[in-house]
């Protein structure tokens, strides 16, 4: 967990080359899929050398996904950060978050590319003992918000829940959880998710 | 309606297909080798998945996935109420994944193959995991504002997130497992103290 961790973590202590990088390897899927991109490719429309992206990212282009997944995850919480903060109590919080995070993932123009032409390149991570890294880092995120609001052992199934709830009705949309209506992000939250998240029973 | 034989072949030539992906994985795996194993000619192969090797893997994956979700289904068919059903399902169904060997190789050598046409295959599992949920969620008190199929349908969600992905749950304790049904999955959608069980 922690060198996933790190790694998303390394967003916000990450140097301007890290984050070019980043930025160039999606601009580059964007627009040509991942098969059709090279570590030359990446290279070039960060301004740097092979070298460099070998350097920050050494497996090359095999780890490249899980390496970006885990560095966007860092990003979304860096963003989300401030207006998290803001949030009075633990629903607020949680629609801050479900929004913002499904409304990223929904308007990811480099996801959304692969989810649709190269599937078989993106959905792997989103699967089975793949994803488990993903939603660990997302529990360590979430641990300085939904920390204010429960107990320490509730904050990481708690994020896990939600991550999965994000992951569902981001990849298959539907009309009670729609992203872009904070009336339906509320009400969904407040109905089927805040009880989720607060009920607690001893451990045998 | 398809005649009996023609069920028969279409049954014997997904066996044959599921026993070359065992033996060959999917990449290496060839209609050839499916007719062979079948004791069928090409012809009959193509007659019945025309659209070859593409056609009979995805059809070989719904297949299993169906027979999946049957065993699984018949194991649990008997629990006493809904949130035992709903325990005894996610502890089973991990354990049969887990032992599912051909599942497993896949996930470890050809995740690119058979994780986008699991994908595909998934709406419909949820469809049906929904309407059992929806059947079972009529017998139960929900809570205010809880709708009965918005509820089947992000517990068929989760359930299939579950077994997919268990992350911080220990999912081979049945303790456990009651206790993500108890805390996280009926929560939202049942009414406390006249929950069943």
């Amino acid at each position: 967990m922690g060198a996933s961790t790190g790694l998303a973590e390394r967003y916000l202590g990450a140097d301007d080359v890290e984050r070019r990088l980043v930025d160039a390897a999606l601009r580059c899927v964007e627009r040509w899929g991942l098969a059709k991109t090279s570590i030359d490719d990446i290279a070039r429309q960060a301004g740097v050398s092979r070298a460099t992206v070998y350097r920050l990212f050494p497996g090359g282009k095999d780890r490249l996904v899980a390496t970006v997944l885990q560095y966007e995850l860092g990003r979304l919480f860096h963003e989300a950060d401030s207006e998290a903060r803001q949030a009075t109590d633990l629903e607020d919080l949680v629609c801050v978050g479900v929004g913002i995070a499904m409304r990223t993932l929904t308007g990811n123009a480099a996801l959304a590319y692969l989810v649709i032409h190269e599937p078989e390149a993106i959905l792997p991570h989103f699967a089975f003992h793949r994803l488990a890294p993903l939603l660990a880092t997302v529990a360590e995120l979430s641990r300085p918000h939904l920390g204010r609001f429960l107990p320490d052992d509730a904050v990481r199934p708690a994020a896990e829940l939600l991550a999965r709830v994000v992951l569902t009705y981001s990849f298959d949309p539907a009309p009670e959880l729609d992203p872009t209506d904070d009336d339906s992000i509320r009400r969904f939250v407040r109905t089927y998710l805040l009880p989720a998240l607060t009920t607690t029973q001893e451990r045998t | 309606m398809p005649a009996p034989d023609v069920d028969a072949t279409r049954e014997r030539i997904l066996a044959a297909a599921y026993a070359q992906a065992d033996a060959h994985g999917l990449g290496q795996a060839t209609v050839e080798g499916v007719a062979q194993d079948a004791g069928l000619s090409r012809a009959t192969i193509y007659r019945h998945f025309p659209g070859g090797k593409e056609e009979l893997v995805e059809a070989v994956i719904s297949w299993e996935v169906a027979r999946f979700f049957d065993r699984l289904g018949e194991e649990i068919d008997d629990a006493p109420d809904f949130a035992s059903w709903l325990t005894r399902g996610l502890l089973a169904a991990r354990r049969q994944l887990e032992d599912h060997t051909l599942l497993q190789r896949l996930l470890e050598d050809e995740a690119d193959q058979l994780v986008p046409r699991l994908v595909t295959v998934m709406p419909i599992v949820r469809a049906v995991l929904r309407d059992q949920l929806a059947g079972r969620l009529a017998g139960e008190r929900l809570r205010p504002g809880v709708d009965r199929g918005e509820a089947a349908d992000l517990l068929a969600r989760l359930v299939v997130s579950f077994i997919g992905t268990p992350g911080v749950w220990r999912l081979d304790e049945p303790a456990e497992a009651e206790r993500l049904v108890r805390t996280q999955l009926l929560p939202g959608v049942v009414e406390v103290g006249t929950r069943s069980g």
